[in-house]
């Protein structure tokens, strides 16, 4: 297993449950009170309770007071997927029938019904359409009442000119915001994967009226995103995702095959290599280890190995961020902005980031944000 | 003995304590142990439905705490709390320059931060913010809860209809608190759990509650909150006692508060009820169908009544009877 760096004991207890949620039987109050945490903070509490509650045998090993967490997690899932199943709905409603819409990530896990969308907690409303159908799909939602929220000129052209999606749109009074794509990467990604190939395996689903991505995609979707565009930060759930979609699309030899081939063609193969390693090491997903995917220099695996858990494991937070993890993180931030941004554009926007704050430094923070 | 009943300690701890060596009470402990409990092992507190683990190194938050939590004791070595929660002082130049509190939960700050003076109403309604938000294992019920052994009854009311007033006035009276804002409906059984806490008055009903009755402990008077005049009445060593035995819904009640009022009481249609319950939730449209159930067991088991009043003590005389006589049948999913 890869080192954990200065994580929580209980990490591993969140992780084996996450693996195998027969580890009930091995927790007692102690771990489970942390662990409950290490889950909220990841966003993965929902996931985990469903994983037990489905289970008879299991629950009989859970504390009450720890069941009490449990349900009340399942409930706003559910409610949370309530909500999203409202704004599908509206959407549906408001884009052209004509017009090719794909949802991306948890509203297509949900439709698709997938065993790891149970429990899982929705952040908003991924859509997708073809680039020249950016501005129909805008103007639909416009019209219909969605708006954008209010942001400067240049975050404005930020979104428009170097990202791979609009400005988050919400339609007044709706709890869920709309961010709309044209692309899984940003536009001035270092990884470019081939859109044209992403929109002509989209997929219907019946009695849907709206698209997902193939599900090898789908894999491909949530490693890039993972692994390129983030900054690595409390990312523990995507790699939840990613173990789900492996489970549910990929079993045979020829599946995994088809994977690498595809991640290949999509120039995804170091995202994709970098999602199995964590994957089969932390969530025991079921991973050949002959793959024909390249690796990265073993110095770069190691470096990765230091900074990844570091930023992505959640911690609990009695304690001040320690040193490691906080440069971690920093190195975290510094290779997303270098993956997202070429030179010229990083330096621009970093210089811009700097003006803004210098002008403005607000004497409260809000950390809930 | 139910589930319910271990919910935060083993069967052996829980009769070790009552028969051998009930702790010693809150307001029992040198303030300077106490403060050095609050900065160093961080308290555990048993309110009932919850156990929150409270950290903090502000004094004067512990010199308050003190006075309403007194007849509460210490669950120092619980070994799993719901909520982990710290009350902390400002940062930076905060911390000198018109000093602040700031609550955490889990290292979150909530929200914005009070002046330092106010850190024990801060942290009560910290509380009550963690509990609305990630306690939907139960039906939150925004009601005041009191009983009669274990007969209790659910009394809903909008803000200002001096809901806190009675049940604090009641309590006073020999009713046992479950809560004065929580009614925590547990789905499973039917029962509603202590969620006990001081008593949060707003304005003149500080005053009119130290007049009330001899045994009003009330902390001190925060004057200027967001939500006016505050003050918090201790929960009674009783209500405190008892916060691990759930109660039975046995009568609804809406009460309303009015200058000069003759007691009037009218009897009020299921429905009627039910609805007003169910709206008045904290979380009803989040909990969904399991609320709806939940909340229509209640209104079908539970005498639902409307109560003008305006002298208290012969508005609790008729409850006492009301709740006593209730009709009201095990509503037991």
């Amino acid at each position: 297993m890869i080192a954990l760096g200065p994580a929580d004991p209980c990490m591993h207890e969140l992780l084996a449950l996450l693996a195998d949620p027969r580890h009930v039987h091995n927790m007692g109050l102690p771990e489970w009170d942390k662990t409950i945490r290490l889950a909220r903070q990841a966003r993965l509490l929902g996931v985990l309770a469903q994983r037990i509650q489905s289970r008879n045998e299991l629950l009989a090993a859970v504390p009450e007071c720890v069941l009490g967490h449990l349900r009340s997690a399942t409930a706003f899932a559910a409610y949370r997927g309530h909500l999203l199943r409202l704004e599908l709905a509206a959407l549906a409603e408001a884009l052209p029938p004509e017009l090719p819409v794909a949802v991306l990530k948890g509203a297509a896990y949900m439709l698709q019904k997938l065993d790891l969308a149970r429990g899982r907690l929705p952040n908003d409303v991924d859509l997708m359409v073809a680039h020249s159908d950016l501005d129909g799909a805008e103007t639909a939602l416009r019209s219909a009442g969605w708006e954008f929220e209010e942001i400067d000129a240049y975050t404005e052209r930020y979104y428009r000119q170097w990202s791979h999606e609009l400005p988050p749109l919400r339609f007044p009074g709706h709890p869920l915001e709309v961010d709309l794509h044209h692309t899984i990467t940003p536009v001035t990604g270092r990884l470019r994967p081939d859109t044209a190939l992403l929109l002509a395996d989209l997929q219907t689903l019946p009695g849907e009226r709206f698209l997902v991505l193939h599900p090898l995609d789908q894999i491909l979707h949530a490693a890039v995103h993972l692994f390129q565009d983030s900054d690595l930060r409390a990312h523990l759930r995507d790699l939840v995702d990613i173990d789900g979609l492996i489970r549910a699309h990929v079993h045979s030899h020829q599946d995994w095959q088809t994977l690498t081939a595809r991640a290949v063609r999509h120039q995804l193969e170091r995202p994709l290599w970098y999602a199995l390693r964590y994957c089969r090491a932390w969530l025991a997903t079921a991973v050949p280890e002959d793959l024909p995917l390249a690796a990265p220099p073993t110095a770069v695996i190691r470096l990765f190995d230091w900074v990844f858990p570091r930023c992505t494991l959640p911690r609990v937070p009695d304690q001040p961020v320690g040193i490691s993890r906080r440069a971690a993180e920093r190195l975290g931030t510094l290779r997303h902005q270098w993956l997202r941004l070429p030179p010229g554009l990083l330096l621009r926007q970093l210089a811009h980031k700097g003006m803004r704050r210098l002008r403005a430094r607000p004497l409260v923070t809000d950390q809930s944000k | 003995m139910t589930s319910q009943q271990v919910q935060h300690s083993l069967p052996s701890q829980q009769s070790a304590q009552s028969e051998h060596s009930q702790p010693p009470r809150i307001r029992d402990l040198p303030l300077a142990l106490l403060a050095r409990r609050f900065s160093t092992g961080s308290v555990a507190l048993d309110y009932g439905a919850a156990m929150v683990r409270v950290r903090s190194h502000l004094g004067a938050f512990v010199r308050d705490f003190q006075q309403v939590y007194g007849a509460f004791t210490l669950a120092d070595d619980a070994p799993f709390a719901d909520f982990h929660t710290e009350v902390c002082g400002g940062q930076g130049l905060r911390a000198f320059l018109r000093p602040q509190s700031r609550f955490l939960i889990d290292g979150i700050q909530p929200f914005d931060p009070f002046p330092k003076a106010q850190a024990l109403p801060h942290f009560e309604w910290g509380v009550n913010w963690c509990f609305a938000q990630r306690f939907n294992q139960h039906v939150l019920l925004h009601a005041g809860a009191l009983a009669l052994a274990d007969r209790a009854v659910i009394m809903a009311a909008p803000p200002g209809a001096g809901k806190s007033t009675l049940t604090a006035a009641m309590m006073l009276r020999g009713f046992r608190m479950l809560s004065d804002e929580f009614g925590v409906l547990c789905p499973r059984t039917g029962r509603l759990w202590p969620m006990l806490k001081p008593v949060a008055l707003k304005n003149r009903a500080v005053d009119v509650i130290r007049d009330f009755a001899d045994e009003a402990i009330l902390g001190p008077l925060y004057k200027g909150t967001r939500k006016g005049d505050v003050a918090h009445l201790a929960p009674l060593a009783a209500s405190v006692d008892a916060r691990q035995r759930p109660a039975r819904p046995c009568l609804l009640l809406f009460p309303s508060f009015r200058d000069g009022a003759a007691l009037s009481i009218r009897r009020l249609p299921g429905e009627e009820a039910f609805a007003r319950v169910a709206f008045n939730s904290f979380n009803y449209a989040l909990v969904g169908q399991i609320a709806f159930d939940a909340v229509a067991n209640v209104a079908e088991a539970c005498p639902a009544f409307a109560l003008e009043y305006s002298r208290l003590d012969e508005a609790i005389e008729s409850l006492r009877t009301m709740l006593l006589e209730s009709p009201a049948v095990a509503t037991t999913a």
